[in-house]
């Protein structure tokens, strides 16, 4: 009898405390606060020491500016999706966040975020053609959880010493001059250079000795795709039931990557790459002349203080940029919504977070600052991070053909990538082609697809 | 303290006392051993249950939990998923390949480091375990080092000695032997333990072997070996059951690949329950990790009848 009354209330409270958990986060949205009524927001995000310092003193300016909110800022240094997740299952989320997509797009389809549109709605300050057009995350038709934290997009970046040294040309800049392909192999061929002396081009050239390479990329999603988008390819159909990089466009493109490290030489292969030294100390070692990496990288390379320029990547049918980024959103939880859209307003505004927009890390989310000319020379000219042009390769690039990437609108995105992306380190080693690789996951990728965002 | 008093002057009491003294005995026992009890309970019990019955809905953090009956099991055994029956086939490898060369590299060191004439003794063995205080994301980050294909020292070493050299953990084929021999460096404890069996083995049966005329490997089979099998038995069920669980050499040094050549089980787990949130599913998957590990653990017990000698003979 005992035993059954103790097992009974162990049932009962393991119950309880799992309605516990759902219940966390559906609390009734208590009324708006009085506006002079002190109200705390509990905010977290991620990020560097660099982006840390200027997401503190963005926080102090806006206490300032709103004396009626406190912001409970949290800088979550490692384990990000950890600790939202554990967050959000004790229903003690904060009211606004940085989120990973990962998260973000299932947690909305939970109703555990806001709808930014209603929020924008309601405010006769801001119009969601503010922003640029690419950065919106939609999971429903009419329902959005806001745009990146900062606009990020794919580009060029090469040592200008290098390319005198080599006598080429330097890579174009606008995307209407951008090289065609063989063009571009051409150039790379000529600035890969062998332990003798011997560049790419020369029958002497040594493949196994490269002192110089004329072009590193990464092997993660934003490179490939710029390329897979250039070609008119796609991650999956326009309607969302179908995996598409198996087929003729995408796997062109990636086997054009591939060729760079295993058939002309030009890019350090996957272990080649281990000993080029990242972010701007690749280049500024000589390692290699030009790099396909984010613009964030600017921040490095304006503090290294060496000659480097920006260009526009080559295209293969039409020169694109991708864009990326992870969202700043506010949760549905919130008994704050429009102290935390406040906060949302200043975060969006570069005015707020120069510091970190003209050092090179972040692009401004709103359009203006890319087409007011006092905007922009706040901070895409006079600065080391943002070089002659910039406002051309990088700046009117992402505008004007800047295409939202893969986790923007690809559902299930997360568990795709871990197939995929595994099964082109074979491509990239050259052991297989891409067009072997990809036909043998499509039939279990295309069991992982389950639909296309953005509306 | 009353009652501990009143039960040790209550020993020669009639026997209906003494039913009621056991049972003030048993109850002072469990107080005593509350904290650990509670502890088992909170942390440990009603976690499992509460996975056991999560892993029946499609719990994913956020949404409303409902009960969808074996769904989440059906899923992983029917194939429909791409991950679960890969990183099950490399962690059985892994399990396969790492516990037989870890024991028998434990065992070979134990044997060496009891041998008498071996001068500083204490020394080795100070050697031998100190790999295994190092922390696990440390030591993966020098093996990280140690691998790495173009300045890594073993391929520094092989390339002096002029012999082929490999990819380690960065081809497909060779990170599971790569992380095999990592984790012989950590095999420390198992040979403390061996150590202790050895030493417990009775001088005089070695004695008998020499007056018999036998030789070194005369003892070593007919009396270490077969002295030594609870030792190895014990070694050999720990081995298998933190074999199953190994996680962190995937989590720091691979992310599971190349190719998902090194996707662990546990690691798998993880990616399904923190990456991706599907929760319900991630508790499914620790479900069967822990009837996998079970029954393999019941195996081995049901043969140890044949093998572990026991003082007490079969």
């Amino acid at each position: 009898m005992k035993k059954t009354v103790f097992w009974i209330g162990l049932i009962v409270l393991l119950f309880t405390l799992l309605s516990n958990v759902n219940a966390g986060g559906d609390q009734e949205k208590s009324g708006k606060a009085g506006a002079k009524e002190v109200v705390t927001l509990k905010f977290t995000y991620w990020g560097g020491p660099d982006e840390k310092t200027a997401v503190v003193d963005a926080i102090k300016g806006f206490e300032n500016t709103y004396d009626w909110i406190k912001v409970d800022a949290q800088h979550i240094a490692g384990d990000y999706d950890t600790k939202m997740a554990t967050m959000i299952a004790g229903g003690t989320e904060p009211d606004i966040a940085y989120l990973n997509l990962g998260q973000a797009f299932p947690w909305a389809d939970a109703n555990k975020l806001y709808n930014v549109y209603d929020l924008i709605a309601n405010d006769p300050e801001m119009d969601k053609s503010d922003f640029l057009d690419s950065i919106w995350y939609n999971w429903a038709p009419g329902k959005s959880f806001g745009t990146n934290s900062a606009v990020e997009s794919m580009a060029i970046f090469y040592n200008v010493d290098m390319f005198e040294e080599a006598g080429v040309p330097l890579p174009p800049a606008k995307a209407e001059d951008a090289w065609t392909w063989d063009e571009f192999v051409h150039v790379a061929q000529q600035l890969t250079i062998d332990q003798n002396g011997n560049n790419a081009l020369s029958s002497g050239f040594n493949p196994d000795n490269i002192k110089q390479f004329g072009f590193q990329f990464s092997t993660w999603y934003a490179h490939y795709m710029t390329m897979v988008y250039s070609n008119g390819g796609d991650y999956i159909s326009k309607d969302g039931s179908k995996f598409t990089l198996a087929e003729p466009a995408a796997v062109e493109a990636i086997q054009k990557l591939a060729d760079l490290m295993n058939v002309y030489h030009v890019s350090p292969s996957a272990v080649q790459a281990k000993n080029i030294p990242g972010g701007a100390a690749g280049l500024q070692a000589k390692k290699v002349a030009m790099k396909q990496d984010g613009q964030w990288s600017l921040l490095a390379l304006g503090n290294s203080g060496m000659n480097f320029g920006v260009g526009v990547l080559p295209k293969l049918k039409k020169s694109v940029t991708l864009v990326l980024g992870a969202p700043t959103v506010i949760f549905s939880s919130t008994k704050h919504p429009d102290e935390a859209w406040l906060l949302y307003k200043y975060l969006a505004d570069a005015q707020n977070v120069l510091n970190l927009v003209a050092g090179g890390l972040w692009m401004p989310i709103l359009k203006d600052w890319y087409t007011k000319p006092e905007l922009v020379s706040k901070w895409a000219e006079g600065n080391p991070a943002h070089p002659e042009g910039y406002k051309d390769a990088i700046m009117r690039q992402t505008l004007e053909y800047g295409v939202a990437g893969v986790e923007y609108y690809v559902m299930n995105w997360g568990e795709l990538d871990s197939l995929v992306n595994p099964a082109l380190a074979s491509v990239w080693l050259g052991k297989k082609t891409a067009k072997e690789a990809l036909e043998e996951v499509e039939e279990k990728a295309n069991t992982l697809v389950t639909g296309r965002y953005g509306f | 303290m009353r009652n501990i008093l009143a039960i040790s002057g209550n020993k020669k009491h009639p026997s209906g006392s003494l039913a009621r003294n056991r049972k003030q005995e048993v109850l002072i026992g469990v107080l005593f051993a509350s904290p650990a009890i509670l502890g088992f309970f909170i942390f440990i019990f009603i976690p499992m249950i509460a996975s056991l019955i999560i892993s029946f809905t499609d719990y994913a953090l956020v949404n409303k939990m409902q009960f969808i009956g074996l769904d989440n099991y059906a899923g992983l055994f029917n194939g429909s998923d791409p991950f679960f029956y890969k990183s099950l086939g490399v962690t059985t490898y892994y399990v396969l390949l790492s516990t037989p060369l870890c024991l028998l590299f434990a065992f070979s060191m134990a044997v060496l480091l009891n041998n008498d004439s071996i001068r500083g003794k204490a020394v080795f063995r100070t050697i031998f375990y100190l790999p295994t205080l190092i922390p696990v994301v440390a030591s993966s980050m020098i093996w990280l080092w140690l691998f790495n294909p173009d300045m890594g020292l073993i391929n520094t070493i092989l390339r002096a000695l002029h012999l082929p050299t490999g990819m380690w953990i960065y081809d497909e084929n060779t990170v599971i032997p790569s992380i095999v021999i990592m984790s012989l460096w950590t095999t420390g404890g198992t040979m403390i333990i061996f150590l202790a069996g050895l030493q417990g083995i009775p001088r005089q049966l070695y004695e008998s072997v020499e007056l018999d005329g036998g030789n070194a490997a005369h003892k070593m089979f007919y009396v270490t070996i077969p002295l030594m099998t609870p030792t190895i038995f014990f070694n050999l069920v720990m081995g298998l059951i933190y074999g199953f669980q190994v996680f962190a050499q995937a989590y720091i040094m691979t992310e599971g690949g190349p190719n998902n050549a090194s996707l662990f089980y546990v690691f798998y787990l993880y990616r399904t329950a923190f990456k991706f949130s599907k929760m319900a599913k991630a508790s499914a998957l620790g479900w069967i990790l822990f009837i996998v590990i079970a029954l393999l653990t019941l195996v081995v017990f049901k043969t140890s009848k044949d093998w572990v000698h026991t003082e007490g003979g079969k």
